[in-house]
């Protein structure tokens, strides 16, 4: 919040940054994208409304992608107003194009959203709501999977044509952190990337 | 007068000067429009975007602090979608703000506070944000709570534009901090301690480091008053509780950023309780100093007054009220029948370069020349004079420096002219009659043949073209320099003291031996009053020292008179700019000390004669007198060559050992090093 308007603009340029978050396919990690890169590059830091606003904007963002474990509507209806304000109170054009573009993605996909708080991410790319497996039939017992993950994640035995009664491939779901190393190197596509299923989905 | 504008707010119709900014020109109308960053006085910044306000006609809400007023404006200050925005950020801000008001000192005073509270917000409806900066309480003046701060700016403006300079923002949004540089603590950074954020603060991000405990501000007893500690005789407010002195702050309007002062204003008052303070009259037994009561030692120094006659000196500095310099002349000429009669305004001014120092409105002044003057905030040399002299350069005035010495004001010099001041002055007038300037026939053949150089006519131009210019000088050039105004603007020659103008004025001016003569000279009653540079005994028969404190002179002394300081004594003092400005008695003196004019007149009832205490009246009456500015020539005057920073530490030497500065003067010798 210094008091000389900086005019230059750090790094990437707005248009860029929505450009960018154009490539992705999930709405929450489109938003998540742009904010980041907003805060990290032309924000200003002057006014209240943009400095103060993109940084609540993110941790609720983060709360929805991730599934924070008190993640509810209110989130969203927070972003609303965060978008709300910012197009009303920002003093320049950097901030009221940042709240347009929270309003319109929510507008544009606001099931979307909902349905991240509900847990379930349609794009599959917020990794908190995705689960790596492997589907058994698939699955040659290669064992390239295992040495690709440094998580110790991966259990199974690699198949040796001397030997039978193995332990088939399996991820642990609890120490997986959805890095992806594994379905690079799996060569027959058997590691799937699925999305949550959370038991309130379930139901419906 | 400024033109007045006619504009509607709210419905209610407000005159209001031209050139105002929207918040001022409503508050006129009782009607606040709320703000966080805002600064009296500063450009605003719209940085908060709580001042968002509608006008008519307009698209977009525009942003009061920074919107003049216009004829016929219509404006709304409220309406749900600006109640919206202004709760939106006031809501951000809690959520990173430590909730604590029922233990804040702040409470009260907090904008943040009132806000929340007109918004009845109770708890912020985002996340909690917690950042645990560490609290900078590494120095015993300001406190820092980066929890606290708000990121308003307001500090880091204020301490920018008066030129100290120490404070910036680091990191971006919510994680923005305010921070010295290399985030250093406040007295490795070249703060001085002024306070200046501290007063501008909103919240309890700044507060002074001895507030908890104190009261808070709904606590407190305000008076308005001088700082009589140096030549600025700075406006201060004093914030009294319980019959003490709890803090002391610039006597600027809160959330105003007009008025400065240095650190020995505004936390010098612990002296009040030092321990060296005396509370006391002491005589000398046995080659001892031992407690006595009024009545003995008031005996006592009458007795050698009388007897000492014409052959008595009274010294005395030049900090002291009108009142103290009119009732201690007529005891000196009237009662104890001498001449002599001197102040420490002899060793740096002569009294009619004071006498004949003109006034100015300093805020419409768009050029400042500085002759022979080198103030600073850091070696706190009239350090009010230069911040505002930085204040009104940042707000687009020029500044010339005419000096033969190096000064710090030069980095925000628009010209500087070094080498001889004389010679300087004397080409800028003769440069000046080259543009056509009259001047009377004395001045302009004391000048004729002076030489003119490129800065001298660049300074020549500068006045020329100025609206209303100001000479600043000291009291040793000001013959000399107000030969420039005799040409255009105003000339006002600063002392050291703070009420030097007003000591000369009283005509406190010796009739016979000079202050620095009865320092020499044996005289047979030497009667010192204040702490008067001195720290050897002079050759005196016998010593009277009437001060606040114990000072290495008054040990040597055979008579001491405990005195009031001028926060326990009212009375009056005409500052550098000739105004006469009244200081209230703000708390009882401690233990028996009594107000210089009260010694005074004690003294000459036991001499058997009346003194009458000098009425307002009689002293606004003496403080009227008329100015005239005659040519004389360009000359230098002699015998004043004393170092300003060594005057001010050595009469302020008691403030300075029996407070909290005496940390700051240490900290600055060791960083120094």
């Amino acid at each position: 919040m210094s008091e000389e308007i900086r005019t230059e603009e750090k790094g990437k340029k707005l248009e860029d940054i929505r450009k960018e978050s154009e490539e992705k396919a999930c709405p929450v990690q489109k938003a998540v994208y742009f904010i980041d890169e907003f805060i990290a590059g032309p924000m200003c830091s002057k006014c209240y409304p943009c400095s103060l606003g993109t940084g609540e904007a993110k941790i609720r963002l983060i709360r929805i992608s991730s599934h924070h474990k008190n993640v509810s509507k209110r989130d969203v209806q927070a972003l609303k107003r965060i978008g709300l304000n910012m197009i009303e109170g920002s003093f320049c054009k950097k901030g009221r194009e940042t709240g347009r573009f929270l309003i319109e993605t929510l507008a544009a996909s606001e099931d979307e959203f909902i349905r991240h708080i509900s847990g379930f991410c349609l794009q599959k790319e917020c990794i908190s709501l995705v689960e790596y497996k492997i589907h058994p039939g698939q699955c040659v017992m290669c064992g390239k999977c295992l040495e690709a993950c440094t998580h110790e994640a991966i259990i199974g035995e690699k198949r040796e044509s001397y030997l039978t009664g193995y332990l088939p491939f399996e991820i642990l779901q609890k120490k997986c952190t959805k890095c992806g190393e594994c379905i690079k190197v799996c060569q027959i596509m058997a590691i799937k990337r699925l999305s949550t299923e959370l038991p309130e989905l379930i139901a419906k | 007068m400024e033109k007045l504008v006619k504009l509607q707010i709210d419905g209610t119709m407000v005159e209001a000067p031209a050139g105002m900014n929207l918040i001022d020109a409503a508050e006129l109308a009782g009607i606040h429009i709320p703000n966080l960053c805002y600064l009296k006085g500063m450009k605003g910044i719209g940085a908060c975007r709580l001042c968002l306000i509608e006008v008519e006609g307009l698209k977009a809400p525009v942003i009061a602090c920074n919107t003049k007023v216009r004829d016929g404006m219509v404006i709304h200050t409220k309406n749900d979608k600006l109640n919206e925005v202004r709760k939106f950020v006031i809501d951000l801000i809690l959520s990173m703000h430590p909730l604590d008001c029922m233990t804040c000192t702040k409470a009260g005073m907090c904008n943040l506070q009132k806000y929340a509270y007109d918004f009845e917000l109770k708890e912020s409806s985002f996340t909690r944000k917690k950042f645990g900066y560490p609290t900078d309480t590494a120095n015993p003046f300001i406190k820092r709570d980066p929890d606290y701060c708000i990121l308003c700016g307001r500090c880091v403006r204020v301490c920018k534009e008066q030129g100290t300079n120490v404070l910036e923002f680091m990191g971006r949004g919510i994680e923005s901090k305010v921070v010295t540089a290399v985030d250093k603590p406040l007295q490795e950074s070249g703060c001085t301690f002024c306070g200046s954020c501290v007063d501008v603060c909103p919240v309890n991000a700044l507060l002074e480091s001895d507030r908890l405990h104190k009261g808070r501000e709904w606590e407190y007893e305000k008076l308005k008053s001088v700082c009589l500690l140096c030549g600025n005789g700075c406006d201060i407010t004093v914030s009294t509780k319980e019959g003490s002195i709890q803090k002391i702050n610039a006597g600027a309007e809160i959330g105003s950023a007009e008025r400065y002062i240095c650190a020995y204003g505004r936390f010098g008052f612990d002296c009040i309780e030092a321990e060296t303070r005396l509370t006391a009259p002491l005589k000398r037994v046995n080659g001892e100093l031992k407690e006595t009561n009024w009545q003995d030692a008031l005996g006592i120094v009458a007795d050698k007054l009388k007897q000492a006659g014409r052959e008595a000196g009274f010294i005395s500095i030049a900090g002291i009220g009108n009142e103290d310099a009119l009732t201690l002349r007529k005891l000196a000429r009237d009662v104890v029948k001498t001449k002599n009669f001197d102040t420490t305004l002899s060793l740096y001014a002569g009294s009619d370069s004071l006498k004949n120092s003109q006034t100015a409105d300093i805020d419409t002044a768009d050029l400042i020349i500085l002759v022979g003057l080198n103030p600073s905030q850091w070696k706190r040399i009239l350090p009010a004079l230069d911040a505002m002299v930085r204040r009104r350069v940042g707000r687009g005035a020029k500044l010339i420096v005419v000096n033969s010495e190096d000064t710090r004001l030069e980095e925000v010099a628009t010209l500087s002219l070094k080498g001889d001041e004389l010679t300087a002055l004397k080409g800028i007038a003769n440069a000046l009659i080259g543009k056509g300037m009259k001047a009377d026939k004395k001045l302009a053949s004391a000048v004729k043949d002076a030489e003119i150089t490129e800065s001298t006519e660049k300074a020549a131009s500068l006045i020329a073209g100025a609206r209303s210019p100001v000479i600043f000088s000291s009291p040793a050039l000001f013959n000399a320099s107000a030969n420039i105004a005799l040409l255009k603007g105003k000339i006002i020659s600063i002392g050291l003291e703070s009420n030097a103008r007003g000591v000369a004025i009283m005509g406190l001016t010796t009739d016979g031996k000079t202050y620095k003569e009865m320092i020499k000279d044996k005289m047979a009653v030497l009667y010192a009053v204040g702490e008067v540079p001195l720290t050897k005994r002079p050759d005196a028969g016998f010593l009277v020292v009437q001060n606040s404190h114990l000072t290495e002179l008054a040990k040597q002394a055979d008579v001491v008179l405990p005195s009031a300081i001028f926060l326990e004594s009212a009375g009056t003092i005409i500052d550098y700019m000739g105004r006469v400005k009244y200081l209230p008695k703000a708390v009882e003196p401690q233990g028996e000390a009594k107000s210089h004019t009260d010694i005074f007149i004690a003294l000459a009832k036991a001499m058997g004669s009346v003194i009458k205490r000098p009425t307002e009246a009689e002293v606004t009456r003496a403080a009227k007198v008329k100015t005239k500015l005659a040519f004389s020539p360009f000359d230098r005057e002699q015998g004043l060559e004393v170092a300003p920073e060594e005057l001010i530490e050595s009469v302020n030497a008691s403030v300075i050992n029996g407070s909290r500065l005496l940390w700051l003067k240490e900290t600055e010798k060791t960083v120094a090093l």
